[in-house]
């Protein structure tokens, strides 16, 4: 309603009529069937608890920070989880700048309440001194680029980025037991947020006419105009088969029973993305420890190479494994599942071996770079790449 | 009647009992079309065989007519339509309306009227102060504001509708034009019905009414419109000269002759009685406001007084003895 | 803390399928078009209705519907600590934003075009149930401005403590952290328009859950639609003839 309409794209009459009359005989405007959902790509940043999502165009990142505070007066020994959206005009130019729009709010509040009041982090691990100090984890989300379907996405990315989040270990001292000394991340490993189970969003639209309504899952690409028309609905599920929060703020009627076929389909779903998720982190976890072994290793060009061709290749690696699986998963793949297979090319088909063969055979590759260590410049690194791909 | 205003009322125990017998009486003499009334998702019932034409307020669910308002079902021949009480006003062509102005724009001024969009009134719909029908020219536009300014209280007529719903007025008559030296009251627009007369002297009282068919109405001192000049200020009236020239009248700031101070007690008594008949809830019309006027004075109520708890009760009452005669004339 | 005791009975005597008592009342704001004051046991919301009128601001003019605005605020009084709460906070925003979206679906907005219908919802005693008596109270109001409505919108909450299905929670219940489920129904289509829920709750047990809410806003909505029958009447033969 305040976004700014000028900047807003809107959708002619014949785009509308051609949408609604793909539904019927279940298509969409992107070849994708009512209820699958776009390329998912999770990528993870640097330092802990940063992660990015990209769902088709839609993109969003998400960091995770922590810090010490004082708890609430009616809760003194649970933490606090705290979320703020940031939708900037570089996402999509009807979005403001400064004050939150009511987009920007609705999604702040539909995730955080998936995330807090189905109690998915433990807060009570989060306490360190009852009733003065608590950790109060802060989920920061950046939306990049508005393609549709933004609470999913953002949502993927905020589980991804506490999943992957270490806050430091901190140990009480001093004479009264009231000091407390939080040990940097060189010291004491950082420790893990307790997440005790996975709450995905899951965003339906609603479209048809009031006769026969069509309920399809799982917004286009043309989210903002397209969901207006006849409303969406968003259920956040998780793998377990329990509901976490439902939001359905008006638009178009429902039979109740409609709403239970999709929240039966929406717990399909979560379970997949639960799965894809969990995976990502996997593997960013390996790779984050052997990050940690390579630290300890003299040779200081092995450490430049490996994690660039390491973290390619495990990205690259990682969904490749993903498309694979998803496409098992998916009766009739979709046309995107195999273009994402060719893009990464030639890497793609190398790379698969690497992690696999990696663990076994890590000695050996930094064996062979040793002996070329004295000679090796940055160029080299990349015509070694070029190299392989010849091959 | 709003509940709210009853009950700013203050009656005392006795008033309160009187003015509930006197409205259950008015349920039992009200007429059948009580009976009909609907409110939203109502199912009406409809003979299907004879083919109906579905008008305002109605629409088709399953087959059904169904009502979009609360209110009454009208039927005329085919058409069955939901008239409704407490809306905004539902303009027809030939309207008469009293408005406000809101905006001078070009070539036309902008009219707040109790509807859903603000109603146009162009210049070349407006008689020109020297009364000469020409073109309007660009001298004419650069003085509009001195025809009619913001804020100033318009009498016009309901040429048409506008391409994007809004209203189309007139002024070219010469009872139409600026309201000067008067009251504006607002009341529900469903009060007032439709009938030929709008512009009423009250000669008792030397006392201009004007029932705008939009709940606007206008009370103010009488003006003639025989001369031909509508921004006449107070008028070359019989009474008003008489009082002229028993006792002298001063002058306002701009030099117009002020009303004297009896009119002004006239304009008000009126206004009381337009008040105390639109919080009962009862229909506006000339009869019934001069009836109120008239027992007010007899009663020798003060003027003040006419909105007190006690002359609204028997107001009620008067109203149930009015309609209670209506039908036994009738049957 | 035992929400639902073994004899069955709810911390204010109620039982678990039983809604509080009901007072709805049209006509509380006089300047308005239409309003309408809605209590649910000790929840007390005022709702007024302007429009449909001139679109104040023209770049926000639709032309080919009206546009509807909604405001929900809550009185500085209106809960045990007297907070002073900031206009904007996001609670208030959402609770617009739900509100507003419900009622435009259900208002038949192509009938009047180029016009603005505003509506404000003002909390005057929260004890619970807020967003449903907010919904309530502007189908009521929206009903007396005379609006074209194509169904009545109401709304109902339901939660589940100690194992146990209630039905209209209060403000002790919804602060127990359980599971509460806010259902706006369209009661003549039988269509769900307005869903929230927060706090885990299975899928089955969800279901039971839903079920109760929806059967509360139809009992609702038989009282709303005798309240604007009997106001319509009154107000007829007032008018007479």
């Amino acid at each position: 309603m305040e976004q700014r309409l000028a900047n807003s794209w809107r959708m002619s009459v014949n785009d509308k009529k051609f949408i609604e009359e793909a539904l019927l005989s279940d298509i969409r405007i992107d070849g994708r069937g009512p209820f699958e959902y776009r390329r998912l790509t999770i990528k993870f940043g640097k330092e802990d608890g940063q992660s990015e999502v990209q769902l088709g165009h839609t993109h969003v990142m998400a960091y995770v920070t922590s810090q010490l505070v004082q708890p609430y007066r009616d809760r003194p020994n649970e933490g606090t989880l705290s979320i703020f959206t940031e939708l900037s005009p570089m996402a999509d130019p009807s979005f403001e700048v400064g004050r939150p729009g009511e987009l920007a709010i609705e999604l702040g509040r539909v995730i955080d309440r998936g995330l807090r009041e189905s109690r998915a982090v433990d807060m009570e691990s989060l306490c360190v001194v009852a009733g003065r100090f608590v950790w109060a984890v802060r989920v920061d989300l950046h939306i990049v680029d508005n393609g549709g379907n933004l609470i999913d996405a953002a949502n993927i990315a905020a589980l991804a980025a506490l999943l992957t989040f270490r806050r430091p270990e901190c140990t009480i001292g001093g004479e009264d037991g009231q000091e407390i000394t939080i040990h940097p991340p060189e010291v004491r490993e950082p420790l893990g947020l307790i997440i005790h189970h996975l709450p995905v969003a899951v965003t339906f639209g609603i479209f048809g006419e009031d006769k026969s309504l069509v309920l399809v899952s799982l917004v286009l690409h043309i989210s903002i105009d397209l969901s207006r028309h006849g409303g969406r609905m968003t259920t956040t599920v998780n793998s377990n088969g329990d509901v976490c929060a439902i939001q359905k703020a008006g638009g178009e009627g429902v039979m109740p029973s409609e709403i239970m076929r999709c929240l039966r389909v929406a717990s399909v779903k979560a379970a997949e993305i639960t799965q894809t998720i969990k995976e990502s982190v996997d593997v960013y976890n390996e790779n984050r420890s052997l990050r940690h072994i390579k630290r300890h290793l003299k040779s200081a060009p092995v450490e430049v190479r490996v994690p660039e061709r390491g973290t390619e290749g495990n990205e690259t690696g990682g969904v490749a494994t993903d498309f694979s699986k998803l496409s098992s998963s998916e009766a009739g793949g979709s046309p995107m599942v195999t273009k994402g297979e060719e893009a990464p090319s030639g890497d793609a088909v190398e790379s698969t071996e690497d992690p696999e063969v990696k663990p076994l055979t890590l000695k050996t590759p930094s064996l062979k770079q040793e002996t070329q260590s004295p000679q090796r410049t940055l160029r080299d690194a990349v015509k070694a790449k070029q190299k392989k791909k010849k091959k | 009647m709003r509940d709210l205003h009853l009950q700013q009322l203050r009656l005392n125990q006795t008033q309160r009992v009187r003015l509930q017998t006197a409205l259950q009486k008015l349920q039992d003499v009200s007429p059948s079309s009580a009976a009909a009334t609907v409110a939203v998702a109502d199912n009406i019932p409809v003979n299907h065989e004879d083919g109906v034409l579905k008008g305002h307020g109605t629409s088709e669910l399953d087959g059904q007519v169904v009502a979009t308002l609360c209110g009454v079902v009208e039927r005329v021949n085919k058409l069955v339509y939901v008239r409704t009480l407490r809306a905004r006003y539902k303009p027809e062509i030939g309207d008469i309306i009293v408005g406000r102005v809101i905006e001078v724009a070009t070539k036309h001024w902008r009219l707040e009227i109790n509807f859903s969009q603000d109603a146009v009134l162009m210049l070349s719909s407006m008689n020109l102060p020297d009364g000469i029908q020409r073109r309007r020219t660009a001298t004419d536009e650069l003085n509009m504001r001195s025809i009619f300014e913001e804020n100033d209280v318009i009498c016009a007529e309901v040429r048409g509708f506008q391409h994007d719903g809004s209203l189309h007025l007139q002024a070219r008559s010469l009872k139409y034009g600026k309201l000067k030296s008067g009251q504006l009251l607002t009341v529900p627009p469903y009060l007032i019905k439709r009938r030929k007369q709008h512009f009423h002297h009250l000669e008792n009282y030397g006392v201009d009414l004007i029932l705008g068919c939009n709940g606007f109405i206008w009370i103010g001192e009488h003006v003639e419109t025989s001369n031909g000049v509508m921004e006449g200020d107070g008028g070359n009236k019989v009474e008003e000269s008489n009082e002229s020239s028993s006792h002298s009248v001063p002058l306002g700031e701009k030099g117009q002759r002020l009303m004297s101070l009896e009119t002004r007690q006239h304009i008000c008594q009126i206004a009381n009685a337009v008040r105390v008949l639109s919080t009962l809830g009862f229909s506006l019309t000339t009869e019934g406001i001069l009836e109120a006027a008239k027992a007010s004075i007899s009663l020798g109520i003060n003027t003040k007084d006419m909105l007190g708890a006690e002359f609204h009760v028997q107001t009620a009452e008067r109203e149930v003895g009015r309609r209670m005669s209506l039908l036994r004339k009738k049957g | 803390m035992e929400y639902v005791k073994l004899s069955g009975f709810r911390l204010d005597g109620r039982r678990p399928t039983e809604m509080r008592h009901i007072h709805a009342e049209v006509g509380a704001v006089a300047n308005a078009d239409g309003s309408a004051s809605f209590e649910m046991g000790n929840t007390k919301v005022i709702a007024a209705v302007y429009g449909p009128k001139e679109v104040e601001n023209k770049g926000q003019q639709i032309g080919n519907k009206a546009l509807v605005r909604c405001e929900y605020s809550m009185a500085n009084f209106s809960t045990g600590d007297r907070a002073r709460r900031p206009k904007g906070d996001r609670r208030s925003t959402e609770l617009s934003l739900v509100i507003r979206q419900t009622m435009e679906a259900c208002i038949l907005t192509h009938l009047m075009p180029r016009s603005q219908i505003d509506i404000y919802v003002q909390v005057l005693q929260a004890d619970g149930g807020t967003r449903s008596a907010c919904i309530n109270a502007a189908t009521l109001a929206l009903a007396d401005a005379g609006i074209p409505m194509c169904d009545l919108v109401t709304s109902c909450a339901a939660g589940y403590l100690n194992s146990t299905p209630l039905l209209d929670l209060n403000y002790l219940e919804d602060s127990a952290g359980g599971p509460d489920v806010t259902v706006g129904l369209l009661s003549k289509l039988d269509k769900v328009t307005l869903l929230q829920m927060d706090a885990k709750l299975p899928l089955d047990i969800f279901e039971n859950v839903m079920q109760l809410a929806i059967e509360g806003c139809k009992a609702i909505a038989n009282l709303i639609r005798q309240v604007l029958l009997e106001n319509t009447k009154k107000l007829e033969y007032l008018r007479g003839t």
